[in-house]
């Protein structure tokens, strides 16, 4: 079974893929760091954090399949 | 150096609030920014295991802050000073380490609250809201000062708030909270004229009102930062370049800070891509011709930074006092009544609406930080309106946390009890079981077994295109998580 281990911050997260995963190992392991790497508390300000925004600007229309694209902040 | 832009023993400079996206200006060196102040908490994670929550940070990000080159100040954003509650999670070990580590002249916090005591133990009220602004805050806030000041070791500046709420005929002018805090307390002022400018145009004090009536040679620190309007309001969003009038403001009170020793510029990582590094570096050249207009440095008003005994100046009366005041707010952002409680006409204020909306923004945010693949199929498959009606039931059924893992935790064990959603659309549960089964990782440390019916990086090869993967080839596959 192939290991992933791609948890940049201590304790570490452990992913292992099946014998039968034919898929691209490092695609697999750069999306788990993606979503591990986003865990960082930001805290508490007074802020308007517009992250759902900037992903509902950049989801498609699913009536067109047009990408309609807004504004894209770091991390998309 | 930048003529003009020298510092005296103990001046410490033009500095910014520390995020890793500005690390090409803190390598550039002192000379680019003298001074860089960490919020502790943006690099701590909330974990569960063992059945306890527990702080822990993000050591390697921390050391190598610590390695830059600047002077370094630490500015709190998770345990305010202006609330009755105390965060329940163990967290000043980590914040003793910090200041060690990094070795602040001084610390700031917030002069808000974040938190109330709830029946079965802490509601977060996920927002730095304003505090009851009275005698009884003054002697509250006097208190909380002491206790950190003790606690860390270091002289303690408050931040002057920001608060969306309008001006009570039962409360204190800004004014004289925030001298009344400052001089109870024997403590240091973090100016934040955008703060005082936001609440200015929203219509609180005059900002020249309230530095009249401030003790100036108290002011240690001042902030800058942009903003954005929302329904009416200015927010302190810190978005942007630092609008031209507050410039101009700034420039006219600089003269009168004799204490002053860091000029700092804020802007959130999130709204970096608006200026750009080069805009921050333009704003740091402009913070350097606002610095070249302060007075000569007088001798520091001494301060104490570790009292042998701190007196104790708030009661119970005023505990009950502040107590109410924060349950009214809490109640009221949440939408529940506040008929029974003496500030209940709280609720009345339209600043409240602005506040359940900053909110919700900070939850959908954590939930896209933490859920993305799930919140795009949610977006993507739902549409917007759909997926708004189900984030505004969540929202009302659940308290906010402010750790991005932890709400999106409890987000998923909501998501999955709408069966009807999950087979609306395609691969959102087993995106959502993977998602989730990283966040129960490395919250709880306990595994998780995902079955793939499809090539996982093709679902998320669509979903970072912002569309549902469609036409991909059956394949199984097994992912273990632990």
């Amino acid at each position: 079974m192939a290991e992933l281990n791609p948890q940049p911050l201590p304790p570490r997260v452990r992913v292992f893929l099946s014998r039968d995963a034919t898929y691209d190992l490092a695609k697999m392991q750069k999306i788990t760091a993606t979503v591990l790497g986003r865990l960082g508390c930001e805290g508490c300000h007074s802020g308007h954090v517009l992250d759902f925004q900037t992903l509902q600007d950049f989801v498609v229309n699913p009536e067109t399949l047009e990408v309609r694209e807004g504004f894209v902040g770091p991390g998309f | 150096m930048a003529q003009g832009s020298e510092s005296a023993p103990g001046e410490l400079g033009v500095g910014l609030v520390y995020w890793s996206a500005l690390d090409p200006l803190f390598e550039a060196g002192p000379e680019t920014v003298a001074v860089l102040e960490l919020e502790p908490q943006s690099l701590w994670e909330k974990a569960g295991r063992s059945g306890v929550w527990q702080y822990r940070a993000n050591e390697g990000l921390l050391q190598q802050v610590a390695r830059f080159p600047q002077h370094k100040l630490v500015h709190g954003i998770g345990q305010p000073l202006g609330g009755t509650t105390p965060d329940p999670v163990e967290h000043l070990p980590l914040l003793r380490h910090a200041v060690d580590l990094l070795d602040p002249a001084w610390i700031s916090e917030h002069l808000s609250f974040n938190r109330v005591e709830a029946a079965d133990g802490v509601e977060e009220a996920g927002f730095l809201l304003p505090p009851r602004q009275s005698r009884a805050g003054v002697r509250l806030a006097a208190d909380n000062i002491a206790c950190l000041r003790s606690a860390l070791g270091r002289p303690v500046a408050f931040e002057t708030g920001v608060s969306y709420l309008e001006p009570r005929a039962d409360e204190l002018d800004d004014a004289s909270f925030f001298r009344g805090v400052a001089e109870l307390a024997d403590c240091g002022i973090l100016l934040d004229l955008h703060n005082l400018w936001c609440n200015e145009l929203n219509g609180r004090a005059r900002v020249a009102d309230v530095l009249a009536g401030l003790p100036l040679d108290r002011v240690w620190e001042v902030h800058l930062a942009g903003g954005m309007p929302l329904s009416g309001y200015w927010l302190d969003a810190h978005s942007g370049a630092v609008p031209a009038p507050l410039i101009d403001l700034a420039a006219d009170i600089m003269p009168s800070l004799r204490g002053l020793r860091a000029l700092m510029f804020e802007i959130s990582p999130e709204h970096l891509p608006t200026i750009g590094i080069d805009g921050v570096y333009r704003q740091l050249e402009e913070l350097r011709g606002l610095w070249a207009l302060k007075p000569p440095h007088g001798t520091p008003r001494s301060v104490p930074s570790s009292p042998a005994q701190a007196r104790m100046h708030a009661g119970l009366s005023d505990l009950d006092e502040a107590r109410c005041w924060e349950h009214a707010l809490v109640d009221a952002i949440r939408g529940r009544s506040t008929a029974a409680n003496a500030y209940g006409s709280v609720a009345a204020d339209p600043g409240v609406g602005i506040l359940r909306e900053l909110v919700g923004s900070f939850r959908r945010a954590s939930l896209v930080r933490a859920l993305r693949y799930t919140m795009t199929s949610l977006l993507a498959g739902l549409g917007s309106e759909e997926t708004q009606a189900l984030l505004d039931a969540y929202v009302a059924e659940h308290d906010p946390d402010p750790y991005p893992a932890v709400e999106a935790d409890q987000f998923a064990g909501f998501l999955k009890q709408r069966a009807h959603v999950l087979e609306q659309v395609p691969y959102l549960a087993e995106t959502l079981e993977f998602e989730h089964g990283l966040l129960r990782a490395t919250l709880y440390g306990v595994g998780t077994d995902v079955e793939w019916s499809a090539d996982p990086t093709a679902v998320f090869e669509a979903l970072d295109a912002g569309h549902l993967p469609t036409d991909l080839q059956p394949m199984h596959s097994h992912i273990r998580i632990g």
